[in-house]
């Protein structure tokens, strides 16, 4: 399956001279690089920062929920710990971390191009994420911000006495870096792409890029400008959005939410990027229906912004208003159906290699399709009222986010390690956390969804009107240990790969794409020359390619056996 | 190939930078480029223009009241000053096109006077609201009365909503203010293209895009301008 | 990495005449909205007065910014995908005025066929239930920002 030009053991010989990695080792060749590549491993260490602050947070409300009157935090403190948490982890980790990290690294790669369009634009995109995120966690520090990620006004405006000002100044930066992430990736899909890449020979994983895009650019302006206003009403005591001088707060809602219900598939196609690049690669199999796939891609970017107001079906918008929006909501769900339904169709029958990466894959199809049906009850204007900020609303988004696209997020850094390090991992330890975050995940969040139902609102940290909803947190309180077990773990078995690791070659999944063409770590300039692209998206041929490939997984084990490598491959 | 670190890349003979393979492609990347960034300055803009819409559908009394205070003369001549300074900016572009010089540095500078101007005018607006207590704040519904004078008051009853009048500035501030920012940055950004090309540098000389890109940006502007006109300071009496 | 080249780069150089004109319609048009805005115009059909002044200022706002949108900024001359992405923006904006349905589909919604009915399934409150008396702000524990 060679799409390029490009002979891949000329490459391999390559790699042992130069690669983007040891080409300089100054830091400032890191802190003033232009090479995506080298941005895209900033992003990974920034955000994972970021991540882990916020997880810190989390682990403090799941401790603090064990007990019916609470444990260790003041009301005032808990409102503070779970706004960090939100605004950690939705505005410096899930609507960047994707995008930045892969889409940076594998954009330019998958399309077969030398860069992204504007190298010093994309540097400078993370100097602005590392600005912003620095003042929201200086807001943090200082005060702190018991709003709530959505600063809802007026209470934002008004009355909230913390660090709001800093916090959403910096929200509003690092709002900028991703709307010039955004400009970047549009542009290089629309410009860079090698000779013979034409629009549907593009890997799924550029259509959802693609489609995050325009999402980043459209919306994101949205909530900056809204954000700023509440920060001209705080500093100057001003009327925009305060209801006792004449503004109407829901209109800050309207325009909050006309951002953030983008911002959620902001967060989840990303996701949908990279599990289509692994079903169709572990399934050995053309993505069924790779056009819907792709189209349905852009019709979430449409719809995605036609749906804002099934955020506030209480909010005393006009219930003609929450009709249309539930409809349109229900629409939704269509494009999402279809992706997910073509993914099981491209599984079916397909040649299925259950390696780490896949495992994430198949979690994420189990767990973003629980979500995305709890979705519907949300988006149904009727059971939404009994459901609206309870317990529900939390494991449903929690299902999407950290179901969705934090497994998405492993199943991706897995999946491309050896192609951002150039060495293999512990494939079976690899399996087992897979496993380990499936199972802590559904512990923390399947008992929210019922303690939600039963009525446990959300952001209250005392529950003793209700001693009985214990159970529930504690179970929840227990699987956040397993989650975060899980998290950490990859953070050492990745990371001890670097040094003991058994070189990866150029393409040690036997995947299809530009990407694998070139060598682990690729060089700067990502490929020798410029590749050719003669063959088809996800070009397999399932019937030699069975044959063939029981022959090679047998020999590939055999040779990995000698080598010590101490994945198994027994998997067909 | 020589590595990415594309600090100064193009020493060389072309403005072409490494990641493109021929100066066309660039220079369409770059358009693209700009005209994306100019969306999400629609939509940056946009947002403020429906706070307004929404506001003013409600309130047009009071705001009809409040917009009065605005001198439409200086309005009127602030937008010529920006139509003006538009045409001197794309007479600077066809000049980078046909790679005459000095025509373009004359050009950007009528172009930064121009923006100049406007500022200067634009500030002696804001000092007269200033001066009539017109700035929306904490004071507001106590200082502003005296601005509004006799016609504000019907039968001794004031007719105008102080809260709702306060909107109206907090809107007019906040919206020309915001522009006035872009033209700030706008200003910023044509110094250091003449800087460019005062230096003869190649990345502006061998090839128009630049200055082009420049010259979308301040044309946006002016047509932020175009619309906040007759938005704020020819709004029809309720009738 | 040029497949998707490129309309060359014969840029188009528009003459200076062309601008010239450009600038001259502008300014007429500004003198135009001003001199428009002094009258107060009769009502058409369902639009009151004040809406026929507001809709010629705008019309005329927006021809402006058509013509420096086209000859200024040049899209009458480049490429579909600039032509697109112009557009992209303004669509985006007339999805975010959307909001406005909400605001005027309030007022139909009227409260009062709400009201308990004998028959109804589903009355918003019921006949025997108390009357809950309005929150009273110096309850709740907050604070207007000092
Ligand atoms: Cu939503």
């Amino acid at each position: 399956m060679s799409s390029t030009v490009i002979p891949s053991g000329e490459l391999g010989q390559q790699a042992e001279e130069s690669n983007y990695l040891n080409v300089k080792h100054t830091i400032a060749s890191w802190l003033l690089t232009g090479d995506h590549k080298r941005i895209a491993l900033l992003y990974l260490v920034s955000t994972s920062f970021f991540f882990f602050l916020g997880s810190i947070a989390a682990g403090l409300i799941r401790y603090e929920l064990t007990s019916p009157a609470g444990v260790v935090l003041e009301s005032e403190t808990y409102n503070k710990v779970f706004s960090s948490h939100g605004i950690l982890m939705v505005f410096t980790f899930l609507v960047v971390a994707i995008p930045a990290i892969f889409g940076n690294f594998l954009v330019p790669l998958m399309i077969g191009a030398r860069d992204l369009a504007f190298p010093r634009l994309n540097l400078a995109s993370w100097y602005m994420y590392m600005t912003g995120g620095t003042l929201i966690l200086a807001g943090m520090i200082f005060g702190g911000v018991d709003t709530g990620w959505t600063f809802y006004t007026p209470y934002s405006s008004m009355y909230s006495n913390g660090q709001v000002t800093m916090v959403i100044i910096g929200i509003f930066i690092a709002g900028f870096s991703t709307i010039t992430t955004g400009i970047n990736f549009v542009v290089t899909i629309h410009k860079m792409r090698a000779p013979g890449m034409t629009w549907f020979r593009l890997p799924l994983f550029i259509w959802a890029m693609y489609a995050t895009s325009l999402m980043m650019i459209l919306a994101t302006p949205v909530v900056a400008i809204t954000l700023l206003l509440v920060v001209y009403e705080r500093t100057f005591k001003l009327p925009v959005f305060s209801p006792e001088l004449g503004g109407d707060p829901v209109l800050f809602q309207h325009l909050f939410w006309f951002y953030s219900h983008p911002a959620v598939y902001i967060m989840i196609l990303p996701a949908f990027a990279i599990v289509s690049e692994l079903i169709a690669n572990f399934s050995r199999k053309r993505i069924f229906g790779y056009h819907f796939v792709a189209f349905s891609s852009l019709a979430i970017a449409g719809l995605g912004f036609l749906v804002w107001g099934h955020h506030m079906f209480v909010s005393s918008q006009s219930m003609y208003e929450s009709i249309v929006f539930s409809l349109i909501s229900y629409l939704v769900a269509v494009p999402s159906a279809i992706k997910i339904f073509n993914w099981m169709a491209t599984m079916y029958k397909g040649n299925i290699r259950l390696q780490s990466p896949m495992i994430y894959a198949i979690a994420f199809l189990m767990i973003f399709t629980v979500g995305g049906l709890t979705g519907l009850f949300l988006g149904a204007a009727g059971t939404d009222i009994h459901l609206t900020a309870t317990y529900f609303v939390v494991a449903h988004f929690h299902y999407v986010m950290v179901g969705g696209t934090m497994l998405a997020f492993l199943g991706g850094l897995h999946y491309w390690w050896p192609k951002i390090t150039g060495r293999m991992f512990s494939d079976g330890i690899a399996k087992v956390n897979a496993v380990i975050v499936f199972v802590g995940f559904n512990l923390t969040f399947f008992p929210q969804f019922i303690v939600g139902w039963l009525g446990m609102p959300r952001r209250y940290h005392y529950y003793y009107f209700a001693p009985e909803f214990q159970a529930y947190h504690i179970m929840s309180t227990l699987g956040a240990t397993v989650l975060g077990l899980g998290f950490i773990l990859p953070a050492f078995y990745l990371t001890m790969s670097l040094f003991t690791g058994p070189k990866a070659g150029p393409n040690p999944w036997g995947a299809h794409g530009l990407e694998w063409e070139t060598s682990s770590p690729p060089p700067t300039s990502n490929f020798t020359e410029t590749p050719i692209v003669m063959d088809e998206v996800y070009d397999f041929d399932p019937v030699s390619d069975h044959a063939k490939d029981l022959k090679d997984i047998e020999e590939r084990n055999r040779r990995r056996s000698e080598e010590g490598y101490c994945g198994s491959e027994d998997d067909n | 190939m020589s590595a990415i670190t594309n600090t100064s890349d193009h020493g060389h003979d072309s403005a072409l930078h490494h990641q493109f393979e021929d100066i066309g492609q660039q220079n369409d990347s770059y358009i693209v480029g700009m005209w994306v960034f100019l969306s999400t300055e629609v939509m940056f803009f946009g947002a403020l223009f429906f706070i307004y819409t929404l506001y003013r559908w409600n309130y047009q009394l009071d705001f009809y009241i409040a917009h009065e205070h605005l001198d439409v003369k200086l309005g009127a001549i602030n937008t010529s000053v920006l139509l003006f300074s538009s045409f001197t900016m794309v007479m600077a572009v066809q000049s980078a096109q046909l790679k005459r010089r000095l025509h373009v540095i004359g050009y950007l500078l009528t172009t930064i006077v121009c923006a100049c101007t406007f500022l200067v005018i634009k500030y002696f607006e804001y000092s007269s609201k200033i001066a009539d207590h017109l700035y929306p704040g904490a004071g507001f519904a106590t200082d502003a009365h005296a601005a509004f004078g006799a016609h504000a008051f019907e039968a001794g009853k004031l007719a105008v909503n102080m809260n709702h009048a306060q909107l109206f500035y907090a809107l007019y501030f906040g919206m020309t203010g915001l522009h006035a920012v872009h033209i700030i940055a706008g200003i910023l950004v044509i110094l250091a293209l003449i800087r460019l090309w005062v230096i003869r540098a190649k990345s502006v000389t061998l090839d128009y895009i630049p200055t082009e890109m420049v010259g979308l940006y301040w044309h946006f502007v002016d047509l932020v301008w175009i619309f906040l006109f007759p938005l704020f300071y020819l709004m029809p009496k309720p009738h | 990495m040029a497949s998707q080249t490129s309309h060359s780069h014969e840029h188009h150089i528009v003459p200076t005449s062309t601008y010239l004109l450009t600038l001259i319609l502008l300014v007429l048009l500004m003198l135009a909205t001003v001199w428009a805005a002094s009258f107060n115009l009769p009502a058409i059909g369902p639009f009151s007065g004040t809406v026929v002044n507001q809709m010629v200022a705008l019309i005329i706002a927006t021809a402006k910014a058509l013509l420096v949108i086209m000859v200024f900024m040049g899209v009458r001359w480049s490429s579909t995908l600039a032509k697109l992405w112009v557009a992209s923006g303004f669509v985006t904006l007339i999805l975010l005025f959307g909001i406005l349905g909400d605001y005027t589909t309030r007022h139909y919604e009227h409260q009062h066929g709400w009201e308990a009915r004998p028959d109804g399934s589903l009355p918003r409150s019921t006949p025997d239930e108390e009357v809950v008396p309005p929150i009273n702000a110096n309850d709740l524990n907050v604070k207007i920002r000092q």
